[in-house]
């Protein structure tokens, strides 16, 4: 009787997990193929998705930038650089301190955003590889193949003094410089 | 059990209320501010703006615009008006001229609809 009984409860265990399983797989596939998520950019996410899909992002990045080295940045050279590669390639989208986006940068969801505050959210090394790999499905290029490494670290350190320029002092230092 | 299931149908709709309201204006303001909410996102506010009802980031490159509709004021002591609020969406430097708030080119019915919006958080 008591093996009897135990075999009952595995089995019901069992049973409830199967069924559970089939459950949530039958949903998963009836969302998928119903096309009931709207995927336009006029509707936001539910923000449970949206925060799934961040904080997926950020553990992300934070796993595959361990290993990479910082160099020294920061020199006069070295801003100047960034403040021509970010005039060129990044302002179109994230625009900057008193400068909009184009219209394609302000529309893009998720939305690329101001890089004001980039240095407060991600580390150095971060800011590196995302810039270098891209971020797949939010329109965020991989420059590693367009830009040089020195270049990328010129933008990595124009980003981080972004947050003390003032809108003038932004205008200044992109107007100078060629665009590579 | 079902005073369980009554107490669920009570709560339910009560927290889905909560979200995504601003059905109609409030009382003297023009605009629609359904369509505030969609074009707002079009304009990137919430990429610098927490904004009540828009998902988006966490953000406080720009102040958060939560209960905009109950301040007295807005920007540089400007008083809280429907005018005022579309005038500052408009062209941010014509008002402070040292604000890192970018003109972003926002029209004129759409700044309305957004200020419809904002106004009714």
């Amino acid at each position: 009787m008591p093996l009897n009984r135990k075999r009952l409860v595995i089995k019901s265990i069992l049973a409830t997990l199967a069924l559970a399983g089939i459950t949530a797989g039958a949903t998963g596939l009836a969302v998928l193929f119903g096309g009931w998520y709207n995927i336009g950019a006029t509707k936001q996410h539910f923000p449970l998705v949206y925060s799934v899909l961040n904080t997926g992002l950020e553990y992300s990045v934070a796993h595959h930038a361990r290993d990479v080295q910082v160099p020294p940045l920061g020199a006069p050279a070295q801003l100047r650089r960034g403040a021509a590669v970010y005039g060129a390639h990044c302002a179109q989208c994230h625009g900057g301190p008193g400068v909009a986006p184009l219209d394609f940068g302000k529309s893009m969801q998720p939305t690329p955003g101001p890089l004001i505050d980039a240095a407060e959210h991600w580390r150095t090394r971060e800011l590196y590889w995302i810039t270098r790999h891209g971020i797949k499905m939010s329109g965020m290029p991989a420059w590693g193949v367009h830009l040089s490494d020195e270049d990328i670290w010129a933008t990595v350190a124009f980003i981080e003094v972004l947050p003390r320029l003032t809108p003038q002092a932004y205008r200044e230092a992109t107007a100078q410089g060629a665009a590579p | 059990m079902s005073a369980r299931l009554a107490g669920l149908a009570v709560l339910v709709p009560a927290l889905l209320a909560g979200c995504g309201k601003a059905e109609r204006p409030p009382a003297g303001i023009q605009g629609d501010p359904v369509r505030g909410r969609l074009v707002l996102t079009q304009y990137a506010c919430h990429s610098c703006h927490v904004i009540t009802g828009v998902t988006g980031p966490e953000t406080y490159v720009g102040r958060p615009l939560e209960g905009l509709g109950k301040r007295k004021t807005i920007v540089g002591g400007l008083p809280n008006t429907q005018d005022n609020l579309v005038r500052w969406i408009r062209d941010p430097h014509a008002v402070d001229a040292y604000s890192a708030m970018p003109n972003m080119g926002v029209t004129e019915r759409d700044a309305i609809d957004i200020s419809a919006y904002l106004l009714s958080q």
